[in-house]
C-alpha cells in the first residue's frame, strides 16, 4: 500500500510536470494547426537559462537560496517570452498554412536551439538542487513524501486551473477556444487571428520554459538530452488528451505520468513502450483523443 | 497516363514540377539536341565515379565517397515519402538501423560469408517490410501530422531496445566486426577493400536510383504525387488514398533497409547513435531539404554537400570550438532554405532553368 501511494504521488508530480509541457504545445496544435517541433528545444533551453541565472545569482547554498530559485524561475518566464516571441514572428508565422513546412521549419529551430544550448552551456550535464524550504520529505502515515514534488503538483494544479478558467471566462480565452473550433471564423468576425497565434505561442513556450525550469531540480541536473525525451512523452499526452484540448492534455499527462513512476519502478526501459501503447490504444478506438474535438 | 509514360524514357527532370504544360514538354521531346549532351554528360560522369577508384589510391576520400553514395540512397528513399508523398517521417532512421544491425549481426554470428550476407539482406527487406507496413496502417490512417509523431515514438523503441538487449547488441557501445567480414565474397568481393566497397556502393546507387526513377514516373508515382498536391480531389475520384501511401511508405522502408546494409559494410561498426538515432532521421532531412525536396537529383547533391562539409566543418574544429557545433549552421541554413528557396538547391536550379527557357519562348 505505502508502495503504491508512493508511486502515485510521484506519477501525478511527474504528469503534472509534463502537463505543463504539453499544454502550450496541445493549444498551439489546436489553434494554429502547428506540431511544433521545437517545443522540446525550447523547453531545454529555458531549462538551461533558469538554471544558470539560479547558481549564477548564488544557488542553493546561499541564504537567499529561496528567493533565487524564484528568480530564476522569472528569468525561465522571460526567456520564453523573448524564444516564444521570435520564434513565431520570423519562423512560424513565415509558412503559415503549410503543414509540412510548418514541421519543417519547427525541426530547423529545434536544431538551432538545441545546439545553441550547448554552444552556451556545453554538452556535459549542469547539476541543480532544490533550494532550501523545498528539501526534505514530510510523513503521510507510513508514507515518506518529497516537499518538491507536492511543491510541483500544486504549482501545476494552480496554474492548469487559472488555464481553465482564463479559456472559459476572459475574452481572450474565448476566442482562443472559439479558433481551436474554427479559425477562418473568428477572422471573418473581426479579430485579428494573427495577434492571439502569437500570443499562444508565446504562452505555450513561457509554459514550457518553466516545466523545464521545474524539471531540473526533480531529476536533480538539466543535459541537453531532455529536449528531445520529454518533447516525446508530450507528443504522446498530447495525442492521447486530443490536440487542442487543456483539460485532456492534463488527463492524459496525469495518465502517462502514472504509467512512468510504476513503470520506473517495475521496468525502466519499458515505460516508453507502455505510453506508446497507451497511445496505440486511444488512437485506434478514438483517432481525436479523450477529449479531441471531433474533426 | 499514356504520354507520362513516353517521358519516362527521355526526362530528367523532377517530380516537383508536377506536368509541364504541353507545348514545352513535345519541345522538350524533340529538342535531341540537348538531350544527347545531357546523355553524354551523364555518361561522362558515370564513367568518372567508375574510374575514381583508379585514380584516387587514398582511402579516406574513397569512404567520403562511399558514404555519400549510401546516404543519397537513403536520402533518396527518405525524398520518395517527403518530396513524393507529401508526408514527414521522424524515424526513418530505425529502417536504416535494421538494415546496418542485420549485417552487422550475420557478419558476427554466421560463418559462412555468403549465406550470411544474403541472410541480411532477407532479414532487412523482410523485417523492413512488415514494419513499415504496420507503422503505416496504424499512423497514416490519422491525420498526416500523426505519422510524424508515431514514426518518431517507434524509432525512439527501437534505440531502447538497441540499447537495452545488451547481450545481442553490446548497448550504447555497439560493436566492430571488421575481423569477421567476408575477404572473398562469392569469390571476388573483399569487403576489406575500400575500393570494393566503393563500387558496391556506386552499383548500389545507380541500381536504386533507376528503381525510383521508374517507381516515381509510375502509374503508383504519379498518383502519390497527385495525393501530395491534393489528397482530396484523389481520394474524390475514388482512388485509395492510404493503400497508395501504405506502397510508399514500404518501399520507402525496404530501400532505407538496404541502405543501412551497404553501410554497414563501409563503417564496419554499429551503435545505436551511429545508425539508429533520430539524430540520423534528422540528418537524411537535411540532407533531402538542401539538396531539393520533390527531385531525384536533390538527395544526391544533399548528400554530397553535407557529407562534405561535415567532414570539413569537423576538421575545422580545432581552429575555434563553434565548429564543433556545425549542426547550428545546418540549421540556420536548413531554415533559410525552407523560408527562401523551398525547392532546394537541385529545385531552384531547375526553377531558374525553366523560366529561362519560357522566357526565351516569349521573345521568339
Amino acid at each position: 500500500m505505502e508502495l503504491h501511494l508512493t508511486l502515485v504521488f510521484n506519477g501525478l508530480a511527474t504528469g503534472m510536470l509534463i502537463f505543463l509541457l504539453a499544454a502550450g504545445l496541445s493549444l498551439i496544435f489546436g489553434l494554429m494547426s502547428v506540431l511544433n517541433f521545437a517545443h522540446g528545444a525550447l523547453f531545454m533551453f529555458g531549462a538551461y537559462m533558469g538554471t544558470w541565472v539560479y547558481i549564477l545569482i548564488g544557488g542553493w547554498d546561499s541564504p537567499w537560496g529561496n528567493v533565487n530559485f524564484f528568480i530564476g524561475m522569472g528569468a525561465a518566464a522571460l526567456i520564453g517570452v523573448i524564444l516564444g516571441y521570435v520564434v513565431e514572428r520570423f519562423t512560424v508565422r513565415q509558412v503559415y498554412g503549410n503543414h509540412l513546412r510548418q514541421i519543417l521549419i519547427t525541426t530547423g529551430v529545434m536544431l538551432v536551439v538545441g545546439e545553441l544550448v550547448k554552444v552556451f552551456w556545453g554538452p556535459n550535464l549542469i547539476r541543480v538542487v532544490q533550494p532550501e524550504f523545498l528539501t526534505g520529505n514530510f510523513m503521510v502515515g507510513d508514507v515518506r513524501l518529497t516537499y518538491y514534488r507536492l511543491f510541483i503538483i500544486i504549482f501545476s494544479t494552480t496554474i492548469l486551473v487559472l488555464l481553465l478558467f482564463m479559456l472559459k471566462k476572459s475574452k481572450l480565452g474565448i476566442v482562443v477556444r472559439a479558433g481551436v473550433e474554427n479559425s477562418d471564423m473568428i477572422q471573418a468576425l473581426g479579430v485579428n487571428v494573427r495577434k492571439v497565434f502569437t500570443l499562444v505561442f508565446v504562452f505555450g513556450t513561457v509554459l514550457a520554459c518553466i516545466g523545464g525550469y521545474m524539471w531540473g531540480p526533480y531529476q536533480g541536473q538539466v543535459n541537453p538530452g531532455m529536449g528531445l525525451d520529454l518533447m516525446l512523452i508530450a507528443f504522446i499526452v498530447v495525442a492521447i488528451g486530443g490536440l487542442g484540448s487543456v483539460a485532456g492534455s492534463a488527463v492524459a499527462a496525469v495518465l502517462v505520468g502514472l504509467s512512468e513512476a510504476y513503470m520506473a519502478y517495475y521496468f525502466p526501459p519499458g515505460s516508453l513502450a507502455v505510453n506508446m501503447l497507451i497511445m496505440a490504444t486511444v488512437l485506434l478506438i478514438k483517432p481525436t483523443g479523450i477529449f479531441g474535438a471531433g474533426r | 497516363m499514356k504520354t507520362t509514360a513516353k517521358e519516362t524514357g527521355t526526362s530528367y527532370t523532377n517530380g516537383n514540377t508536377n506536368v509541364l504544360p504541353e507545348p514545352e514538354r513535345k519541345g522538350r521531346l524533340l529538342d535531341l539536341k540537348s538531350l544527347t549532351g545531357k546523355r553524354v554528360t551523364w555518361i561522362i560522369i558515370l564513367l568518372l565515379l567508375f574510374a575514381v577508384p583508379l585514380l584516387i589510391t587514398k582511402n579516406s576520400y574513397l569512404f567520403l565517397l562511399t558514404n555519400i553514395f549510401i546516404w543519397s540512397v537513403f536520402a533518396m528513399s527518405y525524398n520518395l515519402l517527403l518530396g513524393y508523398t507529401g508526408i514527414i517521417s521522424f524515424g526513418h532512421a530505425m529502417f536504416f538501423g535494421i538494415g546496418a544491425y542485420s549485417l552487422a549481426l550475420t557478419a558476427r554470428h554466421v560463418p559462412s560469408g555468403e549465406f550470411g550476407f544474403l541472410l541480411a539482406i532477407l532479414l532487412t527487406v523482410g523485417i523492413c517490410f512488415v514494419l513499415s507496413l504496420i507503422v503505416g496502417l496504424l499512423s497514416l490512417r490519422l491525420r498526416d501530422t500523426f505519422y510524424a509523431l508515431i514514426t518518431l515514438a517507434v524509432a525512439t523503441i527501437f534505440v531502447i531496445i538497441a540499447e537495452q538487449w545488451r547481450s545481442m547488441t553490446m548497448g550504447n557501445d555497439g560493436f566492430n566486426f571488421t575481423a569477421t567480414l567476408s575477404r572473398d565474397l562469392f569469390g571476388f568481393i573483399n569487403l576489406l577493400d575500400r575500393r570494393h566497397v566503393y563500387y558496391i556502393a556506386l552499383i548500389f546507387l545507380i541500381a536504386m536510383f533507376l528503381v525510383l526513377k521508374r517507381f516515381i514516373h509510375s502509374p503508383v508515382g504519379r498518383t502519390l504525387q497527385a495525393i501530395r498536391d491534393n489528397e482530396e480531389r484523389v481520394a474524390s475520384l475514388g482512388f485509395s488514398v492510404l493503400n497508395y501511401k501504405l506502397i510508399s511508405n514500404v518501399v520507402a522502408g525496404v530501400m532505407a533497409g538496404l541502405a543501412g546494409v551497404v553501410y554497414a559494410i563501409s563503417i564496419r561498426f554499429v551503435s545505436p547513435a551511429s545508425v539508429l538515432g533520430v539524430e540520423k532521421t534528422i540528418d537524411v532531412l537535411l540532407m533531402t531539404v538542401i539538396g531539393g525536396v520533390g527531385t531525384l537529383l536533390g538527395p544526391i547533391i544533399g548528400a554530397g554537400v553535407v557529407e562534405v562539409s561535415s567532414h570539413y566543418l569537423m576538421g575545422l574544429a580545432n581552429i575555434h570550438p563553434i565548429f564543433e557545433r556545425w549542426v547550428i549552421m545546418f540549421g540556420v541554413v536548413f531554415i533559410l532554405i525552407i523560408l527562401f528557396f523551398p525547392a532546394g538547391i537541385v529545385g531552384t536550379i531547375n526553377q531558374k532553368y525553366k523560366s529561362k527557357k519560357r522566357k526565351g519562348k516569349s521573345h521568339e
